[in-house]
């Protein structure tokens, strides 16, 4: 039986029970619903939330189980003379897997019975061409192993899915009885409902937080490999970017960080006074309506593709600067350059800057600025003297979330400041940045064994630790400021 | 009413500092104030008492052009301050708040260092010099407020480190620091406790001496205890305006009256 029917009849009990245990539930009070504990239809959750949640569980723990069980049993059945030249175990397995995928679908659709599937010889019978007519092209003959297995993993997933079937109904039945037992007007149906409603609550969390360490960990195993292949001293302190697909690269980062910082100074150069001011603008100056047509449009600037603004930089920005102000300068002539990705970036992060500041400058308390503008100081005193020390820290941490975004910026870069790894000091020379560098470092035939793929997650991570640092600092910074008022 | 002891009532001056005629203010299409005629006496505490949205507060912020501030408030009629409109193009708002200095309700101390509470308002108006005459002000202004004792050795801490009464009496001493010639308390006690609030009131009844006090209440017994004239507004209206004593032992107004006695408001 599918996973997807096996969903569904469970899903089906649940409903079964939430009207069979709200049911229970009145009767055993004669209907009054003042008599029981809790409301009837925490009686009808309480029986649904038995059936449903032990039974999805064991069905992730068993798919899970099922897969590494199967893995493991199969590969068993491979021997080393199964596996050709420049290939490996796992190419060989992913051949079983669409094998027996083939031969399950040959059966499904009637082009062959259960029988005749596990009766087939590799030598005798044509199985690419059978396969190729159920519409599963295979692109090497079938050595008999490699059917054998594929024929036993075929086997044991049918049957798997026929007892997965079985024990996740069962355990939905159990936990259906277990429950309707329980249910009558006494039982404190609402407490248990809240309490499971709260697990689900932590359960999330927990997801979100696994989910960044699961993040973490693979970067830092695939970093260690990385540093087993190349010294960690050249890395971080190198100065010259020249990876090699044929060994001997120079994978020093410092030109790619320099990149990243120069681009993103830049982007913050154009983007905080711009935000700000236009912030200051719209929360202490502008009328409400000016103000609800205005930080909307601003906010659209967040909404446009990254590419977009890529594109706007290579067509448009790029060249401009090249003829109007690199050329004339004698500064260089490459249309793509650190200035024009760190301008066509800072105008992307404008609306983080002006949006939360807006939000920040707002939450500063009315009464200070009474307070200020009673004593007979200008508006524009006011905002100077008393608005904007008062929401300093919220600024500088809408500032800093939004350096987080320019760092982690790729596109605009690829397309504005080119992909040349370079230490220079010329703002209209072609740069690039660590992002750019984790993708075309990844991109194409790659070898996850080589030090110049392995770079990418080296690089990744010291991305994820610079980013992190400045997200910290700018959560710490808003939340010293939230204590400040009440 | 037997706690209220109707201070003395000498009036040392009649020179009328502020003259109101026909103000009338709108917020929108609402008509809160209507028709206000009234003269605050220089060196007098005046009271201006009523039931909430009476308009006694709207009133008060006429008085230097706060409602300026609010987008959909319109004034109408003539407020003069020593004869002058100061409703009139001529008159920078900007110019008469320092003038009119004004307390709020809830302390509202600026997140700045005691010292620079006190500072803010001679610095953007010039008032000083040299560093040591602004330490002069801040240190007058806070024995007039007396807080000096409490907080003299702690003039760089932060000013919304003070408790609540500390720091309506900083506010207090934050107005006196700019030298104005009149003094707009709106409810200053209220979110104090009776002690602070009894050292707020005595805190008044000595500024007399220098400015005349206009300070909206909703404590019938403290306008009673501290002013000399007391308004009356209600439903927008000023009912009646005239010496406390008289106003709370003799009403002429049987609104005042109701009011005065607790059967309105």
């Amino acid at each position: 039986m599918s996973v997807f029917w096996t969903i569904l009849i469970v899903l089906a009990l649940a409903a079964l029970g939430y009207i069979l245990g709200r049911q229970k539930a009145l009767n055993s009070v004669g209907g009054d619903s003042r008599r029981m504990h809790s409301l009837p239809r925490y009686y009808g959750w309480n029986v649904a939330i038995f059936t449903m949640v032990p039974a999805f569980l064991v069905l992730i723990a068993w798919m899970f189980a099922q897969a590494e069980y199967v893995e493991r049993h199969v590969t068993s059945m491979i021997e080393p003379a199964d596996i050709g030249e420049g290939s490996n175990l796992s190419l060989v397995m992913a051949d079983v897997r669409r094998l027996a995928s083939g031969l399950e679908t040959a059966i499904s659709t009637g082009a062959m019975t259960a029988d005749q599937v596990m009766a087939l010889d590799a030598s005798k019978d044509d199985i690419r061409g059978m396969l190729g007519k159920v519409g599963v092209a295979f692109g090497s003959d079938v050595t008999p192993h490699i059917l054998a297995a594929a024929q036993n993993y075929r086997e044991i997933v049918s049957a798997a899915s026929v007892y997965r079937a079985i024990a996740v109904l069962a355990v939905a039945l159990i936990g259906f009885a277990y429950a309707y037992a329980q249910t009558n007007g006494s039982f404190w149906a609402r407490n248990r409902v809240e309490q499971v409603t709260l697990g689900l609550l932590i359960l999330c969390s927990m997801i979100a937080i696994a989910t960044t360490v699961g993040i973490i960990l693979s970067m830092v195993f695939e970093t260690g490999h990385f540093f087993g292949q190349y010294s960690w001293t050249e890395f971080f302190f190198g100065t010259t970017w020249s990876p090699n697909f044929h060994g001997n690269s120079q994978l020093g980062m410092l030109p790619l960080l320099w990149g990243t910082l120069y681009v993103s100074a830049i982007a913050l150069a154009v983007a905080v006074p711009i935000g700000l001011f236009a912030a200051i603008y719209m929360s202490e100056y502008a009328s409400p309506r000016f103000r609800s047509i205005a930080k909307p449009a601003i906010e659209v600037l967040a909404g446009i593709p990254t590419i977009v603004y890529g594109l706007f930089a290579l067509i448009t920005v790029g060249p401009l600067l090249r003829d109007w102000l690199a050329q004339p300068l004698g500064l260089g002539n490459s249309g793509s350059s650190v200035m024009t990705a760190g301008l066509v970036m800072g105008v992307m992060i404008i609306p983080f800057v002006s949006s939360l500041s807006d939000d920040i400058i707002n939450a500063v308390p009315q009464s200070l600025r009474d307070g200020s503008l009673g004593l007979g100081a200008t508006p524009s005193e006011t905002i100077r003297q008393v608005v904007l020390p008062a929401a300093l820290p919220g600024i500088v941490g809408a500032v800093l979330l939004a350096a987080s975004r320019a760092i982690g910026e790729t596109m605009i870069v690829v397309l504005g400041a080119g992909a040349a790894a370079k230490l220079s000091l010329n703002p209209f020379e072609a740069m690039t940045t660590i992002t750019v560098k984790i993708v075309s470092q990844l991109t194409g035939d790659t070898d996850f064994a080589a030090p110049e793929t392995l770079v990418a997650f080296a690089l990744g991570l010291t991305l994820f630790v610079i980013t992190l640092g400045l997200n910290i600092l700018a959560l710490y910074i808003v939340r010293k400021y939230r204590e400040q008022y009440e | 009413m037997n706690d209220m002891r109707i201070a003395e009532r000498d009036v040392e001056t009649n020179e009328s500092k502020i003259s109101a005629r026909k103000v009338q203010v709108y917020y929108g299409t609402n008509h809160a104030l209507k028709d206000v005629d009234v003269d605050i006496l220089d060196k007098t505490v005046t009271a201006f008492i009523g039931p909430s949205g009476c308009g006694k507060s709207t009133f008060l912020r006429c008085l230097n052009r706060m409602n300026d501030t609010v987008a959909s408030a319109r004034v109408e009629g003539t407020i003069k301050l020593d004869g002058e409109n100061i409703y009139d193009a001529k008159v920078d708002p900007v110019q008469l708040r320092a003038k009119v200095g004004m307390v709020f309700q809830k302390p509202n101390p600026f997140p700045k260092s005691i010292y620079d509470n006190i500072a803010y308002g001679p610095k953007i108006h010039g008032l000083t010099r040299s560093k040591s005459e602004l330490d002069g002000i801040v240190e007058t202004s806070l024995k007039k407020a007396a807080l000096w004792n409490e907080v003299k050795d702690r003039l760089d801490s932060p000013g919304t480190g003070l408790s609540g009464g500390q720091q309506q009496r900083l506010c207090i001493a934050r107005a006196i620091a700019t030298q104005p010639e009149v003094l707009l308390m709106d409810e200053p006690c209220s979110a104090l406790d009776p002690i602070a609030t009894a050292q707020v009131e005595e805190l008044i009844d000595e500024l007399r001496s220098q400015f005349s006090v206009v300070i909206v209440t909703h404590s019938m017994q403290q306008a009673a205890r501290v002013s000399q004239r007391t308004a009356f507004f209600h439903l927008g209206n000023l009912v009646e305006y005239g010496e406390t004593g008289q106003i709370f032992t003799n009403p002429k107004d049987p609104r005042t009256e109701s009011y005065i006695t607790g059967r309105i408001g």
